[in-house]
């Protein structure tokens, strides 16, 4: 039976073009339609990331018609790519080909191989959007440039204490400069050396440094992975999977005090630096618990609509530190069938016994349809992307877009990770209940 | 020529079958009855009008599309044997791109420019590649474009399980207005018991043969001399037979929805003759058409 997806919150595998321009000067160089690399970004980066050092108005396009898909793209592409490297003024280029290139056989494979003893680095991703959805491109994106690239330079020294980032993904994630930078903050903190690719001024240089590390940190409850195993694989550098997205003083702690673990950091010096943090973070909580808990327009249950990791982030927080309790929670990236298992488990480790269920959709005509049948026991708290404001407006409900599409709030550096995101994100709940008082 | 209705044929079968001698020859027989012919070579090797064009090969839509942003379509109409109008769509290299994609785009635009109209034409007969591998070899049996389907088989077995699948093609699209099957040009018909396995299968099949035509070392001489049997040897055994063809699908009127055989049944039906075969080389049975 034919079915009609409402809604959905991701976009294919060619999607992946941002993770390159996530990479300060890297240049995403398409073998696509023309077309493709508009609607993606205004499917997934809208006004979080259509311009800057290069953007998907101007990325290297072979823009592939009739002729293309007739005769075969290839001398099209290689000539996009010379042109590119010609042109653009770029650290790495990363080849994304499209569906219709992939369909009619185009060998991008051989074609980039012609680039191979250029000065700056060509590599290739199999992006054809049947073949996955955005998140997975991300994922073949950065182990090509570990195969392609990182695997064929020549190997260096570990450095103690240089530790990888890895989790958070450029554009689709609207606040991942900020989320990154928190990240390196809090292992600046606790004495480590965080490596992360993506944001301002990291780009090449950093990816350099990749085999370098002394671990790999993954903070994401899938994404990420097929990466880390990668270079565990070439490298042999082992990783840290902490599946949740630090929110606010309880996780934040449990985090600094896993990494400080795995890392051999002294507990004294973890220790410090937690204690000083929530000296701080429940100053904020306690001199305003008067406008958390005596509203009348907020009742204490609440629903995510977002992609895994925001959806365990959130709810841990709102959980473990807010004290708020779980509905479902709707899970909307596509995550692949082989981490269901494990990301449903994460929802029954709250503190005090809370569980959540978790349900997996694409679809949001059912997601919504759902939440209109809960019993929220008054206005719920809604946190999700743009599509859940009509709905939450329609419940007389509590609004918040998080995840992409959002469209209605622009994010610069901000951040929901650590203390300091944690009371960012009680600001951005709660400013949205009192304004229900006007 | 306001109202006149143009006769669209669309000719498959098996590659290497003879699908290109037997739609050259019947267009030329049908110039010769006094009728205005199309014949459209839908195959990137872009060979179906050799023989109408003394074995010289012609521009092709492809070829030209790939040189310009648009075609005319009356750029790559070339005339042959007796007036006929000659066309191959062409297509990629083999091993790149997308021939299917090619023959939409090659049909498409002949369509849009309405050429078959102004050229006021009788026939349009389409030459298909030999296996329908992908849509695109399917666009001329869909809505719109031809409305008879003959395929061309011998009795061997690969030829008639390609017969059955392009018989199943058509069924899928007998229901949104596609063509529908005029019957099989048994081709190479020889033995007295390759006449026996095609009547079968037409008969398993709910279809019917055209026409019996028999291998012959004119069409060999003929298609060497860069000519249709017609042009060649016009007053041959051949050329009467190929005439007798051509006037039956002129007159055709009725196509039919084939009931292909699924995989299972074509296989039993393989081995049931493949064993009658054997039998009759051994000498354990006879064969009704033995006395032919």
């Amino acid at each position: 039976m034919i079915k009609i997806l409402d809604q959905p919150r991701y976009v294919c595998a060619l999607g992946a073009m941002q993770t390159v321009q996530g990479i300060y000067r890297g240049v995403p160089v398409l073998h696509a339609g023309p077309g493709c690399a508009g609607k993606l970004a205004a499917g997934i980066a809208g006004n979080n990331g259509d311009s800057g050092y290069i953007s998907p108005q101007i990325y290297p396009c072979s823009n592939v018609t009739e002729k293309e898909i007739i005769f075969g793209g290839e001398e099209r592409l290689a000539e996009t790519i010379e042109n590119a490297l010609r042109v653009v003024d770029g650290d790495i280029f990363v080849v994304l080909s499209g569906c219709t290139a992939e369909i009619v056989g185009d060998d991008i494979a051989k074609v980039s191989s012609r680039f191979a003893n250029m000065e700056k680095p060509v590599v290739y991703v199999e992006t054809a959007g049947f073949k996955g959805n955005n998140l997975e491109g991300h994922e073949w994106v950065i182990n090509a440039i570990i195969e392609q690239y990182l695997a064929k330079k020549p190997v260096k020294e570990k450095v103690k204490g240089l530790v990888n980032i890895w989790g958070p993904v450029p554009s689709y994630d609207p606040f991942w400069v900020g989320n990154i930078r928190e990240l390196e903050k809090l292992l600046i903190e606790i004495g480590l050396t965080p490596n992360a690719i993506f944001g301002e001024y990291r780009g090449i240089e950093n990816i350099d440094k990749i085999p370098q590390a002394e671990f790999n940190l993954l903070v994401s409850p899938w994404v990420g992975l097929k990466n880390v195993k990668l270079l565990e694989e070439k490298f042999q550098t082992p990783y840290l999977h902490y599946p949740t997205l630090p929110i606010g003083a309880f996780e934040t702690g449990k985090f600094l005090r896993t990494v400080g673990k795995y890392a051999g950091v002294d507990v004294e010096v973890v220790e410090a630096v937690i204690e000083r943090h929530e000296k701080e973070y429940y100053y904020h909580i306690e001199r305003t618990s008067d406008v958390f808990l005596e509203n009348r327009t907020m009742s204490r249950r609440f629903s995510t609509v977002t992609n895994a990791t925001d959806a365990l982030a959130i709810s841990k927080f709102l959980v473990n530190d807010f004290g708020l309790v779980p509905e479902k929670q709707y899970i909307t990236d596509d995550t692949p069938e082989e981490y269901r298992d494990s990301i449903e488990k994460y929802f029954t480790e709250f503190e005090y016994g809370i569980e959540a269920k978790v349900t997996f959709s694409k679809d949001a005509y059912r997601i919504h349809e759902e939440i209109r049948n809960c019993d929220y026991f008054g206005p719920p708290l809604i946190i999700g992307s743009i599509f859940e404001k009509k709905l939450t407006k329609e419940l007389s409900g509590n609004f918040l877009a998080v995840s992409v599409p959002i469209k209605e709030r622009l994010i610069l550096h901000s951040s929901y990770v650590g203390y300091h995101g944690g009371l960012r994100l009680l600001e951005d709940i709660y400013t949205y209940v009192l304004k229900q008082f006007n | 020529m306001a109202n006149k209705k143009i006769k669209q044929i669309a000719i498959y079968g098996k590659g290497g079958i003879g699908k290109s001698t037997t739609t050259s020859n019947i267009s030329a027989a049908l110039v010769k009855q006094g009728f205005k012919v199309m014949q459209f070579g839908c195959d990137p090797k872009s060979d179906s009008t050799n023989t109408l064009r003394g074995g010289k090969y012609i521009p092709t839509v492809l070829d030209t599309l790939r040189e310009k942003t648009t075609v005319k379509a009356s750029e790559v109409i070339h005339e042959g044997f007796g007036g006929v109008y000659c066309v191959e769509a062409g297509g990629p290299a083999p091993g790149v791109g997308c021939a299917g994609r090619g023959i939409i785009t090659a049909v498409q635009l002949f369509k849009q420019q309405r050429v078959f109209e102004e050229l006021d034409l009788d026939f349009v007969i389409y030459d298909v590649l030999g296996d329908v591998v992908c849509g695109g070899f399917a666009v001329p049996i869909r809505e719109g474009i031809a409305e008879h389907v003959f395929t061309v088989s011998s009795a061997d077995f690969m030829a008639v399980y390609a017969a059955n699948n392009l018989f199943r093609g058509i069924h899928k699209y007998s229901n949104a207005g596609g063509a529908l099957l005029g019957g099989v040009i048994a081709n190479s018909i020889n033995a007295p018991y390759a006449k026996e396995i095609i009547d079968d299968f037409v008969k398993q099949t709910k279809t019917q043969v055209v026409e019996y035509v028999p291998r012959s070392v004119t069409v060999t001489q003929s298609e060497l001399q860069g000519k249709t049997t017609i042009e060649a040897a016009p007053n041959s055994e051949q050329a009467k037979i190929y005439t007798r063809l051509a006037l039956k699908i002129a007159e055709h009127t009725e196509s039919k929805v084939p009931e292909p055989l699924d995989v299972h049944e074509l296989r039993e039906w393989a081995s049931k003759w493949a064993d009658h075969l054997l039998a009759l080389e051994t000498g354990e049975v006879t064969s009704k058409a033995s006395c032919i």
